[in-house]
């Protein structure tokens, strides 16, 4: 076991210049891209980039508890830019490279509420969106000061004589308990909460979830995660960073069109742990062509971790079932209840186990108390995300707030010594969710035997492929399409069975009768999603006063869903 | 240059009853098209076609045309 108590006062860039000292020679980060020798920083390596890039960060003038947003591409520099910018003291914030079907002013607006939420000072990135950044660089009240290109920048430099001086006075100013960056939780751009996380919250957590999960010297961690997502950022990048092991980096964009790129980088760099939303399973099982396997194994791996989106039972089979035969062993399925709020983890299911698997009585669980139903086919199947990590502490609330116990389902509230001190710059929502140090989730759950059930959400956030949709935003962007009755919609999430997660469907009201309009009426509202880079998979449009209202007057996501989805109505235009 | 049946896979397995589908039209460009529906798209191509890609083949088409072509030139090593 590695040691995972940490030192009074550590800061983030103290232990991973001790890791540098340590193992100057172990591989840290391997830069994996498809069809290329990967690009491998040793823990001493990218020590010394960093300090390259730190040299140019104070030479153009961040200070200290400066934010500095990336918003860079899968590129070999980023790890060590990050680390540099950590190492001034200053709060790196990764930020989602803009997809080419975002439009321009979609993405700017959204940096522009982040900006001024999240107080971001400084953007890094690349030239070909700078364009689109700059006007907020110049507009009254922005809080972002400039706009940096890195990647450009001198790879050698040092800090020498006054200014190393300097710095070493300021690191040595940083305390354990000042920010060592910002995250973002759950949302469309511009309404993401901004996290904020000290050292020591971030390396509290490492050491507790470590434990969690047996970390040793000898693991190694396989991740085609983005770093934009807590997941990516804490789990596979921050965590082995801190304990001394190396991580391999694989292009998202790269992986979710060659799938086979996860097992291929598993195979040969001998990996032990990869973390994956639930869909992902699903992808591996289905998507891999069988001569891409050739030579593939996988028995290095002691865990594959489920985590961000509802844990399901049949992705667990489904991928178990393509890969026993490539050494996946059933123990190996494990699944992990995470959030940007608590740094990562809350839960985890235990190494060498799988993942428990309950058949509940949907009855029961629309009561709120949990009947088991052997295996029964009007069971819900409800898989395991573990038992609380060191470090944090789980309820399960009734709506009035009090304790429920075992085997009644309820909000999980959660409070952690990595927790959040609340949402930067946003008081209301920071108390709606934080409360006498506890954290409400919004997700409903259970407990039994000391294992938690997350079952479902309080609010109608749909999940993605890990990624949570407000309904809101897509019922906002569709109510400005002309032909759709504003304020006449609704967007909820469909259970795709094949994809093992959950599409966008629209239903909109319209006054147009006829068919071939309704066509372009849709086309048109899969094109203002896109927009926004929000794919609507299904749009039922309705004729005026089609949706039923909720009690506050708006229309019902549940109930209408209810109508199209579950029961088909007939919609019937005169 | 885009065959009628080429173009036929991509809208069935996208939901479309029509679009515009040009040699230099991007994926991001095509309502539907996006990275989680890209290997459903792919795999649409393939079965259609009775080929077989490799993803880094895929991987370096930049539009839609540059995958026709690879289609093409699969179905002349026939």
């Amino acid at each position: 076991m590695i040691k995972t108590m940490i030192n009074t006062n550590e800061t983030e860039w103290s232990r991973w210049v001790i890791n540098a000292e340590k193992h100057p020679d172990k591989d840290a980060i391997v830069h994996w891209v498809a069809g290329e020798e990967p690009f491998r920083w040793t823990f001493s390596s990218i020590i010394k980039a960093a300090e390259s890039f730190a040299v140019g960060l104070k030479k153009r003038g961040v200070q200290k508890g400066d934010v500095c947003a990336t918003v860079m591409r899968h590129n070999k520099y980023f790890y060590p830019i990050y680390l540099g910018i950590s190492s001034i003291g200053a709060i790196p914030a990764v930020l989602a490279y803009p997809n080419p079907r975002l439009h321009p002013d979609k993405f700017r607006q959204g940096i522009e509420g982040m900006s001024k939420r999240s107080g971001l000072d400084w953007i890094l990135t690349e030239r070909p969106i700078a364009d689109i950044i700059e006007p907020l660089v110049t507009e009254d009240n922005s809080t972002i000061r400039g706009i940096f290109f890195p990647l450009e920048w001198e790879k050698d430099l040092k800090f020498e004589g006054k200014e190393l001086e300097l710095i070493e006075q300021i690191r040595a100013s940083v305390s354990d308990t000042d920010p060592v960056l910002l995250q973002h939780s759950s949302g469309t751009t511009g309404l993401q909460k901004p996290v904020l996380l000290s050292h020591k919250a971030v390396l509290d957590h490492v050491a507790n979830y470590g434990k969690a999960i047996n970390l040793t010297s000898e693991d190694k961690i396989i991740s085609w995660l983005p770093l934009y997502h807590d997941m990516g950022l804490i789990a596979a990048f921050h965590l082995p960073l801190a304990f001394g092991i190396p991580t391999v980096q694989i292009n998202t964009f790269e992986w979710i069109m060659i799938p086979s790129l996860l097992l291929e980088a598993i195979s040969k760099e001998k990996g032990t742990l990869t973390w994956l939303p639930n869909f992902a399973y699903n992808i591996l099982a289905d998507k891999v062509h069988e001569d891409e396997l050739e030579g593939i194994s996988l028995e290095s791996m002691r865990m594959f971790i489920n985590c961000s989106e509802p844990v399901r039972n049949k992705s667990h089979k489904l991928f178990y079932k393509r890969y026993k035969d490539y050494g996946v062993k059933p123990e190996s399925l494990c699944a992990c209840y995470a959030m940007a709020e608590t740094t990562f983890a809350v839960t985890q299911t235990p190494p060498d186990t799988e993942a428990k698997v309950l058949w509940v009585k949907r009855q029961s669980i629309a009561k709120g108390v949990i009947e088991l139903n052997g295996h029964d086919e009007n069971s819900r199947v409800c898989v395991s995300s573990g038992k609380t990590i060191e470090g944090c502490e789980v309820r399960i609330l009734d709506e009035n707030g009090n304790d429920l116990e075992e085997g009644m389902v309820g909000e999980v509230v959660i409070s952690s010594v990595s927790l959040f001190d609340g949402y930067r710059n946003y008081p209301e929502k920071t108390a709606a969710a934080l409360k006498d140090g506890w954290f409400y989730s919004g997700d409903y759950g259970f407990c039994l035997d000391d294992e938690y059930y997350i079952i479902g959400r309080k609010k109608d956030i749909i999940i993605v492929a890990g990624n949570n949709v407000y309904p809101e935003d897509v019922e906002d962007l569709v109510s400005h399409v002309e032909g759709v009755i504003p304020g006449r919609v609704v967007a909820f999430g469909e259970d795709d069975e094949d994809l093992g997660s959950e599409q966008i469907s629209v239903a909109a009201e319209t006054k147009i009768t006829d068919k071939e309009e309704h066509k372009k009426l849709i086309m048109d509202i899969i094109k203002a999603g896109m927009s926004d880079d929000i794919n609507i998979k299904k749009v039922y449009l309705v004729p005026p006063r089609w949706l039923i209202k909720s009690s506050a007057g708006k229309p019902s996501r549940k109930a209408n869903k209810e109508r199209l989805v579950v029961k088909k109505e007939n919609i019937k235009w005169s | 240059m885009i065959t009628e049946k080429f173009k036929k896979v991509i809208l069935d397995e996208l939901n479309l009853e029509d679009f515009d589908i040009q040699d230099d039209t991007t994926a991001d460009q095509v309502p539907g098209w996006d990275s989680l529906n890209h290997i459903n798209v792919i795999l649409a191509v393939e079965k259609a076609f009775n080929v077989h890609f490799k993803g880094i083949e895929v991987l370096k088409c930049q539009n839609i045309g540059a995958l026709q072509n690879l289609v093409n030139s699969k179905l002349e090593q026939k």
